[in-house]
């Protein structure tokens, strides 16, 4: 069965989320920041009259801090019951994916573990599949 | 009651619907157990109902149902068609009763007795059910039904409909910023303005809809004091008031564990046993004492029992025994923050861990659920004599008052219900002092340990020497500590939200919120940021409490000189503007002195009679708090001197509220209070301080209604010839026509019809020459 993927890039890696999880792509203007959240809290939007946290997907990897544009491509999706905005590199695409997610083998760098809950195969190329409620607990949660 | 009443209507209807089914149902096959059950519970619940509702026949009559239905099911009784009718009649008559209460109607005195003796007669054969056999149930039910004016609602809906009207806000207050930042229309600006209010009235409906009252919390109490009394061996009375208070349906599931626990302690170690009490010379009942009552829009709950109270210090030696606080912190302690020592965890008073309270759960757990709520704590002990908690909460959870701030370039939010006061430091109301590298500000006498906001959130420093206001914050246990910020902005209402975990964990914030200028922004814990500002933990209110109460205060106080010469003062910062107008703008209306100023009418005052001219200019003093001005009218103004003596009070309560001495000189304080409370009345002054004219004929319309009104206007009490005794006159206005009564010591202003005059001897007036008149009248009052 073919399911509906959204294809993305963190930290030059080529991901996808499911696209059940995922309520929409927007692009980010002004972050209100939130001073002494965690670092990969990147701050705090408006849409459409709800606020959402922003994620810097970047520094929950733990690789440091995602570039601030004046517009910031951002997938929103629901975890537990709050609206998160996860900044990502650039969201490329939407496919429908027939193959389904396999283990990921291989050694991932330490911040991806936790976060790629399976490997994708799409044209010809390796896609990781992304947890977002993992983006979201941050690399706090893993020290933890 | 009434509402009581309504609910048991609606519920002893709600049942009797299904019920009929039922009945119908058991008629068919008596031995059916479930159908049987659900008959018993009706009528169990119906007797007590009615049992609280003080309605004895519908008791009497379900209480016969309700034994005979008890003995069929212990088995003691068969459940023949005889009884089964017997119930049956029973139970219409309820439901005819039910309707008729509804109604408001009485019900015919029938014979209730004859049903309850059917449901005896074992196994007799069909007794006559007049009830029973003439109305079948149906229609007796629909006969006389009132309409039914409350329904059920599931609570969820109820919280569905509350999170809409939230999120209906927030899309309004979205459209509101889209609005401002396009063209002014004002057609769409009055849409948009009607929306809003819809909105708004809207908002209050569903809350009102998610709205209990507190007694369905205190429902609970009055057994739970009973059985505690008797297992503690305590006698306790219990007072309940403000049971009709109502709050969030939310509010009072997240009150009602705090509240068992405090009554619990109050029992366990408030009140004494009997003996105890005797010996401490107290009455060996004890009392326990809970109020409710509404103030603005928060709730508060006071519990306050007559025990032993709560001993500070033996608090303080139990916090150092757990290693809560050290011995140098507890001694730098003031009492308040001692007794709050109750709240830190794992701390209880008891000495001995009973099964009610004492287990190191406690208070602490208390004041956690309540600040979780928007809520504060305020403790009060008197050792011997009794302890009071007063518990503080917002009627509602998600729309909460809150004051905008700005610091460090960041708008945060703070809650409306946790901050005492604001001050600036720019008008030397505030001392700052630092040691150790903590700050303190001392305000009104009070020392206060202080905090920049923007320095606890990593915020760019503001630059040194720059103004910064100070936000009061008053935490648990009445504790206050002051948080300085740039600026504060606004007071808004606010929907907030729970933040993500990651922000919450912070600690330092409560929930998010979505103000109207679209920019998402947080709001700040109070408690969390004082915790992590360690504000808590320095203390240093090491001022003597009593001494906080009478402050001195050097006040700046305004000295001028009034139209009777005499110098007063009044408070500087009562005073708006020192302004000069021209006696043309000064009008005698409606039985005093007005000023016509910016469109407006301001009430003036003066310490002696205005002469109202046209070209005249005058010195006033413009007062006003806010929503009343008032003109004080002012020879000139003297000096501004601080004065922090206090004045001596006047004898009497009036204009003058006491003397001060300044420069070795009584200088007559003005009572703003009394004088803003004239100007709101905008009362004459005193009808009989104002001198009395004695005006001639009253039959000669030029007398009245010329001179009168002019004479009047002067600043006089008019009366005609004959009306008073002339002797009370302090001057008379006297005509060819009307010459003035013989001997009097009044003076007396003749008028001339001529405009000149008989000679150089003639000292009468030209009755036209208003300016001659009106001096003459000015003359006679200040020779007064």
């Amino acid at each position: 069965m073919e399911r509906l993927h959204l294809l993305a890039r963190i930290a030059g890696q080529r991901v996808a989320f499911d696209a059940t999880a995922v309520e929409s792509v927007v692009e980010l203007e002004a972050l209100a920041p939130v001073p002494r959240a965690p670092a990969h809290v990147a701050g705090l939007a408006a849409l459409r009259s709800r606020v959402l946290t922003v994620i810097d997907t970047h520094a929950a990897l733990g690789v440091g801090r995602i570039e601030r544009g004046a517009l910031m491509p951002a997938i929103i999706a629901t975890v537990e019951g709050h609206l998160y905005g996860l900044l990502v590199d650039a969201i490329d695409d939407v496919a429908a994916i027939g193959a389904q997610p396999a283990p990921v083998r291989g050694r991932l760098a330490a911040g991806w573990r936790e976060i790629a809950v399976g490997a994708l195969e799409h044209d010809g190329a390796l896609l990781l599949l992304i947890d977002p409620a993992a983006l979201v607990a941050g690399p706090a949660a893993r020290a933890a | 009651m009434d509402e009581l009443l309504a609910e048991f209507i609606a519920e002893t209807r709600e049942t009797l619907e299904p019920l009929a089914g039922e009945i119908v149902a058991w008629e068919a096959a008596p031995d059916d157990r479930e159908r049987l059950d659900s008959i018993f519970r009706f009528v169990h619940t119906v007797k007590g109902s009615c049992g609280f509702l003080d309605l004895p026949r519908l008791e009497a009559l379900a209480h016969g149902a309700e034994s005979v239905l008890a003995a069929v099911r212990a088995g003691e009784r068969t459940p023949d068609a005889a009884l089964v009718s017997a119930v049956l009649a029973i139970i219409d008559r309820i439901g005819r009763m039910v309707e008729a209460l509804a109604a408001g109607e009485d019900f015919p005195d029938d014979d209730d007795g004859a049903l309850v003796r059917a449901l005896e007669a074992r196994a007799a054969p069909a007794l006559a059910m007049p009830d029973a056999a003439a109305q079948p149930p149906a229609a007796t039910l629909s006969a006389s039904r009132a309409p039914a004016r409350s329904i059920r609602l599931p609570v969820e809906l109820l919280d569905r409909m509350m999170s809409g009207v939230s999120d209906i806000v927030l899309a309004r207050n979205e459209l509101a910023r889209r609005l401002r930042e396009r063209e002014q229309d004002p057609q769409l600006d009055a849409a948009f303005e009607r929306l809003s209010v819809c909105v708004a009235a809207m908002r209050d409906a569903i809350t009102r809809t998610r709205m209990q009252r507190i007694d369905s919390l205190f429902a609970a109490l009055p057994r739970l004091v009973r059985d505690l009394s008797v297992e503690l061996g305590r006698q306790v009375t219990l007072d309940i008031e403000g049971g009709d208070v109502e709050l969030d349906r939310e509010m009072i599931e997240m009150l009602r564990d705090p509240l068992t626990h405090i009554v619990r302690n109050a029992l366990d170690h408030g009140i004494e046993p009997p003996t105890e009490r005797l010996k401490a010379g107290k009455a060996p009942t004890g009392r326990l004492r809970i109020g409710a009552r509404q103030g603005g829009n928060r709730i508060l709950i006071e519990i306050a029992d007559d025990g032993r109270g709560i001993d500070a210090e033996r608090l303080v030696d139990k916090a150092i025994a757990a290693g809560i606080v050290t011995r140098t912190q507890a001694d730098l302690m003031s009492r308040t923050r001692k007794l709050a020592l109750i709240f830190e965890a794992g701390l209880s008073t008891a000495d001995k861990i009973t099964a009610i309270s004492g287990r190191g759960v406690g208070m602490d757990v208390v004041r956690a659920n309540i600040e979780r709520i928007g809520g504060t704590v305020d403790i009060e002990s008197q050792p011997g004599h009794g302890l009071r908690l007063a518990l503080s909460v917002p009627l509602t959870l998600t729309i909460i008052p809150a004051l905008t701030i700005i610091t460090g370039g960041l708008r945060f939010a703070v809650p409306r219900s946790a901050i005492d006061e604001i001050v600036t430091t720019r008008r030397g109301q505030v001392a700052l002092e630092t040691a150790a590298g903590a700050t303190f500000a001392t305000i009104r006498g009070r020392r206060m340990p202080l905090a920049e906001l923007g320095t606890l959130l990593d915020l760019p420093e503001p630059s040194p020497g720059e103004d910064r206001t100070l936000i009061v914050l008053r935490l648990a246990g009445g504790d206050r500590c002051a948080l300085a910020v740039d600026q504060v902005l606004d007071h808004e209402e606010l929907v907030v939200k729970p933040a993500a975990p990651a922000v919450m964990a912070t600690g330092l914030y409560a929930g998010t919120t979505l103000p109207d200028n679209g920019q998402p922004m947080l709001l700040i814990d109070p408690a969390g940021i004082a915790a992590v500002a360690g504000l808590l933990d320095g203390e240093a209110a090491q001022q003597d409490e009593d001494q906080d109460e009478t402050p001195i205060e050097a006040v700046a106080m305004l000295l001028f000189r009034g139209r009777n010469g005499a110098e007063y003062a009044i408070r500087l910062s009562l005073v708006e503007r020192i302004i000069d107008v021209i006696g043309e703008d000064v009008r005698f209306i409606g039985g005093r002195l007005y000023l016509i100023y910016e469109d407006g009418l301001v009430p003036i005052i003066a310490s002696a009679t205005i002469a109202i001219e046209p070209e005249a200019r005058l010195r006033v003093l413009l007062i006003s708090d806010g929503a009343t001005t008032l003109g004080i009218a002012v020879s000139d103004v003297i000096d501004v001197v601080d004065v922090s003596e206090p004045a001596m009070p006047a004898a009497t309560p009036g204009r003058i509220a006491g003397v001060l001495l300044i420069a070795g000189r009584p200088i007559e304080l003005l009572d703003a209070h009394w004088l803003l409370a004239e100007g709101a009345q905008a009362s004459m002054p005193d009808e009989d301080a104002r001198p009395l004219c004695l005006l001639g004929d009253a039959t000669d319309p030029w007398t009245r209604e010329v001179l009168r009104p002019l004479v009047e206007a002067a600043g006089y009490r008019t009366a005609f010839n004959g009306a008073v005794d002339p002797a009370r006159a302090d001057i008379v206005i006297a005509s060819e026509q009307a010459p003035a009564p013989a001997d009097l010591l009044a003076p007396v202003i003749r008028l001339r019809s001529a405009p000149a005059g008989a000679g150089p001897a003639d000292e009468s007036i030209y009755r036209y020459d208003r300016a001659a008149l009106i001096d003459a009248l000015g003359r006679v009052v200040r020779k007064g």
